[in-house]
């Protein structure tokens, strides 16, 4: 079977979330599948200016086929657009301008898919929000499989999307939460759709005591890994634990990891470590008490996977739905609404060593049940074997 | 390992019983939001983010005793020479500094009552919007099931509908069918009852020449 994978940016250096995760579903599908990615050849997400060379190429033993970008996004034209179409009435022509605006803007990739849609069996487009997910699917809906990766912002309600999603032959969600609202608001229920999500290849040994040593980490703490952002609950999660520190008699300290987009406060017990290669990221995870999740918006957390890989209890915000469902369906977690619920939480999980270790435990289980590679690579074969022999 | 776990609350005396051995996520939210509820809610009121308060002025050197008359001419003469600097004296001899980072601090004071007021309106905001969206979502999901219902029924008049129309076209085909046959058949009759008329003129003509 020949499967092509679109997606907005490819490449090793990029380690955004599709991204990332459409990368290592190539890299762990080629083994069942003669696999082509194509892509554009940006590799900043905020201006999509042409980055990559010309010509085809080949990741990870994978060809891909970059298309060049016509029109680099302007951020500010962008963001006026947007917030003209969020809080106003606006016709269809508008989100399409909006669409465009939002980019990657790359008509040859929509011609190359018109033109060889008879060479490729299954086409699968990652992110719905994007100009090559949206005229891509419109071009062959018949050989399309959209995993959507969507987060309950604003730009899901557009009508245009809203038609979208009722066009792709199947789906491939992240989560249950995910589907939920595209069924929602779409009424696609008929269209058929897995919760895959994707695996993660968690280290057999970290080395916590060797990472305590290189950063001159002490005593106990708490992790964030991520980007350091306020749209991933950072500020609060600030605010939260500088109350917590100061209510509780603690000397629990936190620990960021990742690229910084926000002002830390300097304060002794938050230590900023910067970003961090794959192994040092897996050894602070594993000398950590547990995960916090302050994200607001997430189709799906690898991190918080990664984190119950290693038998660590998370604790989220409830207010994302995605984390909170998969901490109840997990029994792996808990999550807090307010800073009420952040100290009730945070107090019970730093005292409770037993409640921590089970949480870990049930953490563990449910990461092999749903999030090994072996589970959603059979996962997508299964889908696909299923829409070729609808055929 | 004890199968029911408590957490002993010092504060309140309330617990949190864990059933470590099955926990249930959703249980010990419910209990740590029970736990929530009964305790007396405070405002955020973080008084180490407050300005440090600024210390109150000096009191005025007390006066020499003087005469009383050179005391008011010297006085008039010194009032007299710093007239035209009267406005820079006064901004430092004054106490504005003091006034001014009174200011600031009731300002900043006012600032954060208004931060605690407006997360709280965005919190109130959330939670309309979170059920609003509900009503929204379960509405649209209502008029959703509406729709493939009514498509449902759509496409079974339409597979009725397509029936009919060929029932009918069979039976136009059928009746012309038999209209031809009987035709055919009136036609048949006539010839026979031709046939039938000039063997009886036959029948009797060789009767005729038999018994002659």
């Amino acid at each position: 079977m020949k499967v092509a994978f679109v997606v907005q940016r490819y490449g090793q250096e990029i380690s955004g979330g599709a991204e990332l995760h459409c990368r290592w579903v190539c890299e762990h599908m080629k083994k069942y599948w003669d696999i082509h990615v194509l892509t554009t050849r940006a590799f900043d997400y905020v201006t999509w200016k042409n980055h990559y060379g010309k010509g085809d190429d080949e990741v990870n033993g994978i060809p891909v086929k970059r298309f060049p970008v016509d029109k680099p996004r302007n951020p500010e034209k962008f963001g006026r657009l947007q917030s003209y179409i969020l809080e106003n009435e606006h016709k269809e022509e508008d989100e399409l301008r909006w669409l465009e605006e939002e980019g990657p803007l790359s008509p040859s990739l929509i011609r190359y898919i018109d033109e060889h849609r008879g060479d490729y069996d299954f086409f699968i487009f990652f992110s719905y929000r994007y100009y090559h997910s949206y005229w891509g699917i419109q071009t062959v809906p018949e050989k399309s499989v959209l995993v959507p990766t969507a987060e309950h912002d604003p730009v899901v309600h557009l009508r245009i999307f809203k038609s979208l999603f009722r066009k792709p032959r199947a789906f491939v969600y992240n989560s249950y939460e995910e589907r939920k609202m595209i069924n929602m608001l779409s009424g696609n229920h008929h269209i058929p759709g897995d919760v895959v999500g994707v695996g993660s290849e968690v280290p057999e040994k970290a080395f916590p005591e060797k990472l305590r040593e290189k950063y001159d980490l002490k005593g106990d703490y708490i992790i964030y890994i991520g980007r350091i952002d306020e749209n991933k609950g950072c500020r609060e999660l600030f605010r939260y634990f500088l109350q917590f520190k100061k209510e509780a008699e603690s000397d629990i300290k936190l620990v960021l990891v990742g690229s910084n987009l926000l002002r830390i406060p300097s304060h002794p017990d938050i230590r900023y470590l910067g970003f961090l290669s794959e192994e040092d990221k897996f050894s602070a995870l594993a000398g950590s008490r547990i995960l916090i999740m302050p994200s607001f918006y997430e189709s799906l957390s690898m991190v918080t996977l990664e984190a119950w890989a290693l038998e660590k209890p998370v604790l989220a915000n409830a207010r994302c739905e995605v984390l909170k469902g998969q901490c109840l369906r997990s029994n792996a977690g808990l999550f807090y609404e307010n800073y009420a619920e952040f100290r009730e939480c945070l107090h019970l999980l730093l005292d409770a060593e037993v409640l921590r270790k089970g949480l870990g435990r049930n953490g563990k289980e449910y990461f092999n049940q749903h999030y090994t590679w072996e589970v959603i690579e059979n996962k997508y074969v299964s889908i696909l074997d299923r829409l070729k022999k609808r055929e | 390992m004890n199968k029911q776990d408590k957490r002993d609350d010092a504060e309140d005396g309330q617990d949190i019983k864990i059933d470590y051995e099955d926990i249930d996520i959703a249980d010990i939210m419910s209990q740590i939001k029970r736990r929530i509820a009964s305790m007396p809610e405070k405002p955020p009121e973080d008084e180490s983010f407050l300005p440090e308060a600024s210390p109150s002025p000096a009191p005025p050197p007390e006066m020499p005793p003087d005469i009383e008359g050179t005391r008011s001419r010297l006085k008039s003469m010194l009032l007299k020479f710093t007239r035209p600097f009267s406005p820079v004296i006064k901004l430092l001899i004054f106490p504005v500094h003091h006034e001014l980072t009174e200011t600031v601090r009731k300002l900043d004071n006012t600032n954060k009552k208004l931060d605690y007021w407006t997360q709280k309106l965005d919190r109130d905001l959330f939670r309309m919007s979170e059920n609003l969206s509900k009503k929204i979502e379960e509405a649209d999901r209502n008029a959703n099931r509406r729709i493939d219902l009514a498509f449902d029924e759509i496409g079974v008049i339409k597979e009725y509908t397509k029936l009919l129309h060929s029932l009918s076209h069979n039976l136009v085909v059928e009746l012309t069918k038999l209209k031809i046959e009987q035709e055919a058949g009136n036609l048949k009759s006539r010839v026979l009852e031709k046939d039938f008329a000039f063997l009886e003129k036959r029948e009797k003509a060789l009767e005729e020449q038999v018994f002659k």
